[in-house]
């Protein structure tokens, strides 16, 4: 039981983040990673897996909100669809433990950004 | 650039995060989003929903089928994330970001740094 609502409870904190629309992933992977020893890739497909739920649940609201830019969607989804084939396909493909190092250099980075980054 | 290749870029550069780390594609679109693009901050985090949803199927079915995910371990971070995505859609309007975002840098610093000890 207890090995399920952890991840239950923790999942639906990002999720919030997640309908936002940025951060829940990030926090869900650092979690899984850093607290929950989940396996760096295993992680990542987890999480993959997570936000269809999350953000699927989320589109509803931010679409009667009229806050989606429509003009962003097709030229960003098009080229971030052959973007994360590609990156998708490289990251099964390398070695777990240099995923890892990439990966902490990119959280350093976005939490950087985060914490002294300019606000609009 | 124009209006098109700036979504253009900042798309490539979301689905590249995205695919390569699973996850981590609305912490760099967003800003792209904002800075870049010079949408207004709502508008940016709506918009990185939609955009990033469709990544994730296509990251999610590679991450599949080349056998790093298992659905079971999943399960209960999907039925959280339902849960906490309806809510934070619902919230959306009404929400504060300043100490969220100060507790989610602090969270990724030390998570980041977790990598490499």
């Amino acid at each position: 039981m207890k090995e399920w609502l952890l991840p239950l409870a923790v999942g639906a904190a990002t999720g919030v983040l997640s309908g936002f629309g940025v951060g829940g992933g990030t926090l869900l992977l650092v979690y899984m990673t850093a607290f929950a020893g989940v396996d760096q890739r295993l992680a990542q497909g987890i999480n993959l897996l997570y936000f269809l739920p999350a953000g699927l649940m989320a589109l509803p609201a931010h679409i009667k909100n009229s806050c989606i830019e429509k003009k962003a969607l097709a030229p960003a989804i098009g080229a971030g669809l052959l973007c994360a084939a590609l990156a998708a396909w490289a990251a099964t493909a390398a070695e777990v433990e240099l995923l890892r190092k990439c990966f902490g250099g990119f959280l350093v980075l976005v939490g950087i950004t985060e914490l002294f980054g300019k606000r609009r | 650039m124009n209006e098109k290749g700036k979504y253009l870029l900042a798309g490539a550069l979301a689905g590249l995060t995205n695919g390569f780390f699973g996850g981590g594609g609305g912490s760099v679109l967003v800003p792209l989003l904002t800075r870049y693009c010079k949408l207004d901050q709502r508008r940016a985090f709506a918009t990185s929903v939609a955009v990033i949803l469709p990544l994730c199927v296509l990251s999610a079915a590679i991450y599949f089928y080349r056998g790093g995910v298992d659905l079971a371990d999943a399960l209960p971070y999907l039925l959280g994330g339902a849960a906490g995505g309806w809510a934070g859609g619902k919230w959306f309007k009404g929400m504060n970001m300043v100490w969220l975002r100060r507790v989610f840098g602090l969270l990724l610093i030390y998570g980041g740094a977790r990598c490499f000890l």
